[in-house]
């Protein structure tokens, strides 16, 4: 192979690497840019020639979308917060023993919960709504917030473990050895330094709750507490879209989903470590 | 005999005891997420099994049928089509897989503003899925949306795509609005994997003189081999129950031609609350994702064990 040859494959795989990472990034980008300059177009500008920029930019879907929405919104928001706070309460005692404590069965009831991941959720959800209808918990914020734990515990767990055991072994025993119990050495010296990862886990959870539609529209009937997402189903739902104001469905788009958007940015660096496999 | 036995069930139940005793601790640390996830989905499961053997009206009384839902299942037409779309809307895992790979060696080889790079790579997975449906249900629209306004405009199509009332084009466009809204999450797994390669693997295989082709398929691929296999499974089973973008693009029409089987569970309950028939459709879908698991296994395990060794 000649010097010119190996230059020309080096130049071409360059050109690839930036070809591949451009079509992505607008691939991503430009639906985003369409649905931002449409949310500011009157119902009007939808029929005739497409363009980017709106004729007579108006605020009107924005402000009628933040209206119809800000209820569900408020539910959404309860429901995430709950769901992240439930999770960190049952998750965190256990991620911390299996990162710390030697017991019987450990590896056993890792995989138990680990594999939990890999169920199809989609089964759970009906008999968990004929049984959440027998314990008046159909319908209720408390019921979602319940229901959300299937999802993420068992990803809580092990982001969790792994954050746990990168802390150095010694501290617990020094604290100790300074008077700590081993609850007070956990609450006073290991949750403190785990805070990243606790708080990237509470994001995650608090995702989960915002974003799944499934749970969220099989859970609660219209007199209910209905979070945001359903709503945007409710509008269309694979019907005919020539009655659709879209310059609010858009909006509303752009509404729910900046949230868990700006979280999981925020959250990721602290995520990074716990994808490695 | 009898009393060997009871003997050793004496020193048995002690050492449970030891255990319990030394252990305490440590269980009644994982003792909440433990319950969470008996109640919250073995006695689901269990219970759901038993409801898929019942004429099950929500809300109402149920009444034993035994395999009946299962053999009405199988002799009824969609359901054959419903199991022909899942099958090609499974594909959407080998898509993404390709476009993570391509995404996750690609930002490897760039040296400024990778976060920048992966941070809008992201957005698509962090949006929730059903607000990408909508984007997508808007992009997409026939008459109104802007994809098909410049393709005509241009006239690079001669006139608009009714694409959602045929079942092909219908679910080409699902594949894509799929693979475009979930190849990120195999793309952080396959990048984290690819980061941690440790860089004298490749000063190594340059100094034996491999090529290009050669370090890639010698050293990375195997390195990535366990990544690609975990996100793999993963996705695998998470595709095939996503259902909020279906049912906004197209609400598993025309007919059932885009009903895969997750759809079909939730119009059997939502639409006609028969829970009994519904969760007979969740035990195929769950034997089916099984069963794709292990086969994908076992191949993968086939096909890379030459090259790893």
């Amino acid at each position: 192979m000649s010097l010119a040859d190996y230059d020309a494959v080096g130049v071409t795989l360059k050109a690839s690497t930036y070809g591949v990472v451009w079509f992505l990034v607008l691939l991503n980008l430009v639906p985003l840019l369409f649905i931002f300059s449409v949310s500011f177009m009157p119902p009007t500008e939808f029929f005739g020639a497409p363009h980017i920029i709106p004729y007579e930019p108006t605020l009107e879907a924005w402000t009628s979308g933040f209206a119809e929405l800000k209820d569900n919104l408020i539910n959404s928001f309860l429901i995430g917060s709950g769901t992240a706070l439930l999770a960190l309460a049952i998750t965190i005692p256990g991620a911390y023993a299996f990162a710390r404590k030697e017991f019987y069965g450990k590896k056993l009831g890792f995989y138990a919960i680990i594999l939990a991941m890999m169920f199809p959720y989609i089964l759970l959800v009906i008999p968990i709504m004929g049984l959440w209808n027998d314990l008046g918990l159909y319908n209720t914020i408390p019921g979602m917030i319940l229901a959300y734990q299937v999802f993420v515990a068992p990803f809580a767990i092990w982001i969790l473990r792994d954050f746990f055991e990168t802390l150095p072994k010694d501290i617990e025993e020094a604290a100790q050895v300074y008077g700590c119990t081993q609850f007070s050495a956990f609450v006073r010296v290991i949750l403190p330094l785990a805070a990243p990862g606790i708080v990237a886990v509470g994001f995650l959870a608090f995702l989960t709750g915002w974003n799944d539609f499934l749970f969220a529209n099989l859970l609660t009937t219209g007199t209910g507490p209905v979070p945001a997402v359903p709503v945007l189903y409710g509008t269309i739902g694979g019907g005919s879209g020539e009655r659709v104001y879209w310059g609010k469905l858009m909006a509303e788009t752009l509404i729910i989903g900046t949230p868990p958007t700006v979280l999981y940015l925020v959250a990721r660096n602290y995520l990074e470590s716990a994808f490695t496999v | 005999m009898s009393s060997q036995t009871s003997h050793a069930l004496i020193r048995k139940t002690e050492r449970y005891r030891d255990v319990l005793s030394e252990n305490w601790f440590a269980y009644l640390l994982i003792l909440p997420v433990l319950l969470f996830l008996v109640l919250l989905m073995w006695i689901p499961f269990v219970q759901g099994i038993f409801m898929s053997l019942h004429n099950w009206p929500f809300g109402g009384d149920p009444s034993w049928v035994g395999l009946g839902n299962y053999e009405y299942l199988f002799g009824w037409q969609p359901f054959v089509t419903s199991l022909k779309a899942t099958l090609i809307f499974s594909l959407t895992t080998l898509f993404q897989l390709g476009v993570a790979l391509a995404a996750a060696l690609a930002v490897r080889e760039i040296r400024r503003g990778k976060s920048l790079v992966t941070g809008s790579f992201l957005l698509s997975y962090t949006l929730p899925p059903l607000v990408t449906g909508t984007i997508w249900a808007y992009m997409l629209e026939p008459d109104l949306g802007p994809i098909f306004g410049y393709l005509t405009q241009w006239e690079l199509l001669e006139e608009t795509i009714y694409w959602g009332s045929h079942g092909d084009s219908a679910l080409a466009v699902i594949l894509f609005v799929t693979t475009w809204t979930f190849w990120p999450f195999m793309f952080l797994i396959i990048s984290a994997s690819l980061e941690s390669i440790p860089e004298e693997m490749y000063e190594t295989a340059r100094m034996y003189g491999a090529n290009r082709v050669q370090t890639f398929l010698r050293v990375t691929l195997p390195q990535l081999k366990s990544a690609i296999l975990i996100a793999l499974s993963i996705r695998i089973i998470w595709n095939m129950t996503k259902i909020s973008q279906v049912l906004q693009l197209t609400n598993g029409g025309p007919g059932y031609e885009t009903s895969i089987l997750a759809v079909l569970l939730y119009r059997f309950s939502y639409e006609q609350g028969q829970m009994g028939i519904s969760y007979a459709v969740g035990v195929v879908l769950l034997t089916m994702t099984i069963g794709f698991v292990f086969v994908f296994i076992r191949e993968f395990e086939r096909a890379s064990g030459g090259d790893a060794a």
